[in-house]
């Protein structure tokens, strides 16, 4: 049951990369009929990124301590002394830039080209950025595994 | 005729993310450096990091806020270029730092 937790974190860290790549690719092709498309999915992005922080900031205030004990005696430390410790804060700022998608996705695009580069640049740094956060989150997993591998049965 | 230039809380809240990547960045340095500024950060709600998540948040928000408060009172846009400039340096300088930090420093 409480590993339904960090699967929402995934997903709801995946449908924010979706919903991002959406509004680049949308972007890159805005005029007045897909206008509410990009404003919506830009929503959906922030949504997604608030559900994720939120789901997996109650594992890692709950239950992480348990998981980073294991990683720390086990052969792979570095999944929590740099992995975990970089994830847990460079998301702060990813919530934050996914935060700001919809504002930068109010204008009219169609119209403001130079707005739509904005959202470009937000949309596809949305991208980079969660995408290294799903990375860090499989090799903190990964450091977990290996953790419970290499205990003596 | 097109339009070039961005909403008053487009470049309001640009601003505040950029100033908030960085602080982010400047408080974790702070955090791991000063053991006092961990324990307070501890203190005011159980955990360090919840304290780190809502401090930001408050700030983002109350910058970005006040920033358009003043935009609308001065009637200043800031140029398309330059505000990508400063989202873009501030995010990716705000990361930069924690991954060099973690690397090279703690």
């Amino acid at each position: 049951m409480i590993e339904t937790i960090l699967m929402a974190h995934v997903i709801f860290g995946s449908g924010c990369i979706l919903s991002a790549l959406w509004v680049l690719v949308d972007t890159l092709n805005a005029t007045e009929a897909n206008a509410w498309r990009i404003k919506w999915m830009s929503r959906a992005t922030a949504l997604c990124m608030w559900l994720a922080v939120l789901v997996g900031g109650y594992w890692y205030v709950v239950f992480y301590h348990a998981d980073k004990a294991i990683i720390l005696q086990g052969p792979w430390p570095f999944a929590h002394n740099y992995f975990m410790e970089t994830k847990e804060h460079f998301v702060i700022t990813l919530l934050l830039l996914a935060s700001y998608l919809p504002i930068a996705a109010s204008t009219n695009l169609a119209a403001n080209k130079e707005a739509a580069r904005l959202v470009l640049w937000v949309a596809g740094m949305v991208v980079v950025v969660a995408l290294m956060a799903e990375g860090h989150g499989a090799i903190i997993s990964a450091g977990v595994k290996v953790g419970l591998l290499a205990k003596p049965h | 005729m097109e339009n070039r230039s961005f909403s008053k809380s487009t470049s309001s809240f640009g601003i505040s993310l950029a100033v908030c990547a960085v602080l982010n960045a400047a408080l974790v340095i702070a955090k791991e450096s000063s053991k006092i500024v961990a324990d307070r950060m501890q203190k005011i709600t159980g955990h360090h990091w919840t304290t780190h998540v809502l401090f930001m948040v408050a700030v983002f928000v109350a910058l970005g806020w006040s920033l358009n408060r003043k935009n609308n009172q001065t009637d200043s846009v800031t140029s398309s270029t330059t505000l990508i400039r400063i989202v873009v340096g501030g995010v990716v300088g705000g990361i930069v730092i924690i991954f060099g930090f973690y690397l090279f420093a703690d």
